[in-house]
């Protein structure tokens, strides 16, 4: 793999997870997760529903406080110093995490506003976002009567407004129209292509071995394997090596006999 | 074509025989609240709390009902059983609109699938919301007229008064139903909002007079006129449950099965309406009409309002001016306050003449708009964190946009007691009691909405809390009230003593006064909110 040459800077990892810990009542829901994200790589989180993706991202991020361990991004401890941390950071949260009674335009708005950008940078920026991912830059239908994939795609335009070196989703492509997919899948590559970092999570192979450069599985709660994409899966596909990874099952014959 | 046709009626009859009861809806109800309690120490305590508050409210309302009894007083009992059940029902109708809100662990939206018939579904339902504290609490005090029903007329006016008795617990249920449910189904369309507003404006208005009149005949001891006016409630079907035992120890055979009459058709009634409006909440929400409206102003300025800074402070405030308006839950919240604001004041004004202590409760009421500002936001509040917007501007902006709200509300409050009470001077120094205890308020409730969040659950009826929910809302309530009003006691004690002055100094100490508490509130508020963001997040995020 011919890397290009790094800037300075960016020689740590842009993000690192150290030993992160997270129970939920008496649920161990991740264990010991500790993992590197090279800076410019495509980086696929792997899991079946339910492994722990969204709480590992979360405490990745600095929305869901970890029992233990760390999480660094772009060097920046992000429990320690989050203004830091976050200041270069985008995150496109799971499912609702929208202030979807704002209009389009307006939440875009509000997310450049609230990052601390001055207003024709905000306007400008925000205008060839809503151009480019064809939702419209005078359309002043709320957020939570858009689709799913128009939610999707007004989540990345908030994430990618301030320009971040990295950037955090949780779940991009789910329930997305292969037409929108297609687009998002476009504008993630430009931002890796441009030295960017993606992190992201999904269940779909197709996606993440189309995408990633880098993967890494989860399932309930523990990593299960991880490293550069054609390390983990070696020979086989990658949606063999995740079934025999997380111990899926495979139906018989003389079951579901009355189907 | 006929074979399909005869198949299909088949399936329908199969599914008609199997409607389940009433059982299923009220345990599924009970495991809903135990699943919420389990391995919850937090939830429990609540739980214990609302118990032991349950059993006070029953313990003094069975002693009130049953003193006429006891004292064998038929003269007192016929004004204070009408009457007293008659604010019962009235409090069923009101709390959860404007307090507690509505339990609705049985979300109807959620049997929207199911092949239940309404009937069995509105059976069902019914069933589940009786079975809870304040059904247990209500009918227990209640009993107390049972009580007085027996020493004044023996066994046959006890059981007439256990019948009224039960009839009066369905109706207030009923009622608190399908009134929630109709407003909420009324907010929900944006075109007939307003409707809902002006139809609970005007039910509002009707009680007023009603009240007035009790309040001026107990003021003179002019009991017969009180008496007139329990003779008359308890013909309404607000009263008429609670009068069919009285009835049978006056001897008035007749009067009783009339009276259960009006009650079990008011019952049926309600049913009726809430059937109605539930197919609405089940069906789901009202597209918006904003659809295909198209614009070319620029994002920022469609986001910001007018004079606003372009500034981070500015888009905080912005937005949540937009959401007060844009939200069902708040906008209830906003309506409801509006309603409670303006028409408490007028009605003691009008009868007492001495409104200071209302006061003080309608600018502490007003900071309570704010006791679950997170709430409202749910989940989508990791985008200020995620942000890093300081606890300082986020406490401030949320105080500010609700302010800009209830200010003009404040200033309509206080104009509407001064010229109702017939001193115009007095305009000024009562808003700034008003902005003293609104101040004295947010000073609490600030603090309380960081720690104390919960989430809403995911219905599209505003008024609707989890299991457990309502409690949490009552007490912090309770709570924020008693110590507001405390706080701002000593003001009003300084109004009384010095008299006129207090004319001139009243509107600056009292906005002195506020601000200072709004000031000390909303810095620890902040402070708390920069150390637990994560945790409030996690508190008012549904199902976790």
């Amino acid at each position: 793999m011919t890397a290009p040459a790094q800037r300075q800077g960016e020689q740590t990892a842009a993000m690192s997870l150290r030993g992160l810990v997270k129970h939920f009542d008496t649920k161990l829901a991740v264990s010991q997760v500790s993992l590197d994200v090279p800076a410019g790589s495509f980086y696929g989180l792997l899991g079946p529903n339910g492994a722990g993706k969204t709480t590992t991202l979360s405490m990745a991020v600095g929305l869901l406080r970890p029992d233990a361990g760390q999480a660094f991004l772009l060097g920046y401890d992000v429990w320690a110093d989050p203004a830091a941390a976050k200041a270069r950071l985008g995150v496109l949260p799971d499912g609702v995490r929208l202030f979807d009674r704002l209009t389009g335009p307006e939440l875009l708005a509000y997310h450049g506003l609230l990052r601390g950008m001055d207003q024709p940078t905000v306007d400008q920026r925000a205008r060839e976002l809503l151009e480019v991912l064809e939702l419209g830059a005078g359309n002043r239908t709320l957020v939570v009567d858009y689709s799913a994939g128009m939610k999707k795609k007004i989540g990345l335009a908030c994430a990618l407004l301030h320009a971040p070196r990295l950037l955090v989703l949780d779940e991009p492509f789910e329930a997305v129209d292969p037409v929108s997919a297609a687009l998002i899948r476009d504008i993630l590559q430009r931002y890796v292509a441009g030295g960017g970092t993606v992190v992201f999570s999904s269940h779909v192979m197709e996606v993440v071995e189309r995408l990633c450069d880098h993967v890494a599985i989860l399932s309930d709660g523990v990593l299960r394997l991880n490293g550069p994409l054609d390390q983990v899966r070696g020979d086989r596909s990658l949606e063999e090596v995740f079934v025999q990874v997380v111990g899926g099952r495979v139906v018989t014959g003389s079951e579901l006999a009355w189907l | 074509m006929t074979g399909r046709a005869v198949t299909g009626r088949a399936v329908t009859a199969q599914a008609v025989t199997a409607q389940p009861g009433v059982p299923p809806f009220v345990r599924l109800k009970l495991r809903l609240l135990a699943n919420g309690l389990r391995g919850r120490p937090a939830r429990i305590a609540l739980f214990v709390a609302g118990v032991v508050v349950s059993g006070i409210f029953a313990i003094i309302g069975y002693a009130i009902f049953a003193i006429p009894g006891v004292a064998h007083r038929p003269g007192a009992a016929a004004i204070l059983l009408p009457l007293g059940g008659a604010a019962i029902v009235l409090g069923w109708l009101f709390l959860p609109l404007v307090f507690f809100g509505v339990d609705e662990s049985l979300d109807p939206a959620r049997f929207a699938l199911l092949p239940l018939r309404r009937r069995t579904l509105i059976r069902g339902l019914f069933a589940a919301a009786i079975a809870g504290l304040p059904a247990l609490a209500t009918l227990a005090a209640t009993a107390g007229m049972v009580q007085t029903a027996a020493q004044l007329g023996g066994f046959p006016a006890a059981l007439g008064e256990l019948v009224g008795v039960l009839a009066g617990l369905l109706l207030c249920v009923a009622l608190s139903r399908a009134v929630t449910s109709a407003f909420a189904t009324g907010l929900r369309s944006r075109r007939s909002r307003d409707l809902a507003a002006i139809a609970l404006a005007m039910f509002a208005a009707a009680i007023g007079p009603l009240q007035l009149a009790v309040l001026a005949g107990a003021q003179r001891a002019d009991w017969g006129a009180v008496g007139t006016v329990a003779e008359v409630v308890g013909w309404t079907p607000v009263g008429a449950p609670y009068g069919i035992g009285l009835e049978i120890a006056a001897g008035r055979w007749w009067a009783a099965p009339l009276k259960l009459l009006i009650a079990l058709a008011a019952i049926g009634g309600l049913l009726r309406w809430w059937s109605a409006t539930l197919e609405n909440a089940m069906i789901g929400t009202v597209a918006s009409d904003r659809r295909g409206a198209v614009t070319d102003r620029d994002p920022v300025e469609l986001l910001l309002l007018p004079r606003m800074p372009r500034s981070r402070f500015g888009a905080l405030v912005s937005r949540e001016v937009r959401y007060w308006w844009r939200e069902t839950r708040r906008r209830a919240s906003l309506i409801t306050f509006t309603m409670a604001g303006l028409f408490l004041p007028i009605s003691l004004t009008v009868s007492s003449g001495s409104p200071g202590a209302m006061v003080i409760f309608v600018g502490a009421l007003a900071a309570l708009g704010l006791a679950n500002q997170f709430g409202f936001d749910s989940s989508a509040y990791a985008a200020n964190i995620t942000a890093g917007v300081p606890g300082r501007a986020e406490i401030g902006s949320r105080a500010a946009a609700h302010a800009i709200y209830t200010l003009p509300l404040l200033v309509a409050v206080s104009i509407v007691v001064g010229a109702l009470s017939g001193h115009p001077a007095r305009i000024p120094s009562t808003f700034g009691l008003l902005i003293a205890a609104y101040g004295v308020g947010l000073g609490f409730v600030l603090p309380a909405s960081v720690r104390a969040a919960y989430a809403f659950p995911a219905s599209s009826n505003p008024f609707a809390m989890s299991s457990g929910g309502g409690l949490t809302k009552g007490l912090l309530a309770f709570g924020v009230l008693l110590g507001a009003i405390v706080v701002s006691l000593p003001l009003q004690i300084v109004a009384l003593l010095l008299g006129s002055v207090w004319l001139w100094i009243g509107l600056p100490v009292g906005v002195a006064y506020g601000t200072a508490a709004f000031l000390i509130g909303s810095g620890i508020a902040a402070d708390l909110l920069d150390r637990r963001a994560p945790e409030l997040l996690a508190a008012v995020t549904p199902n976790r």
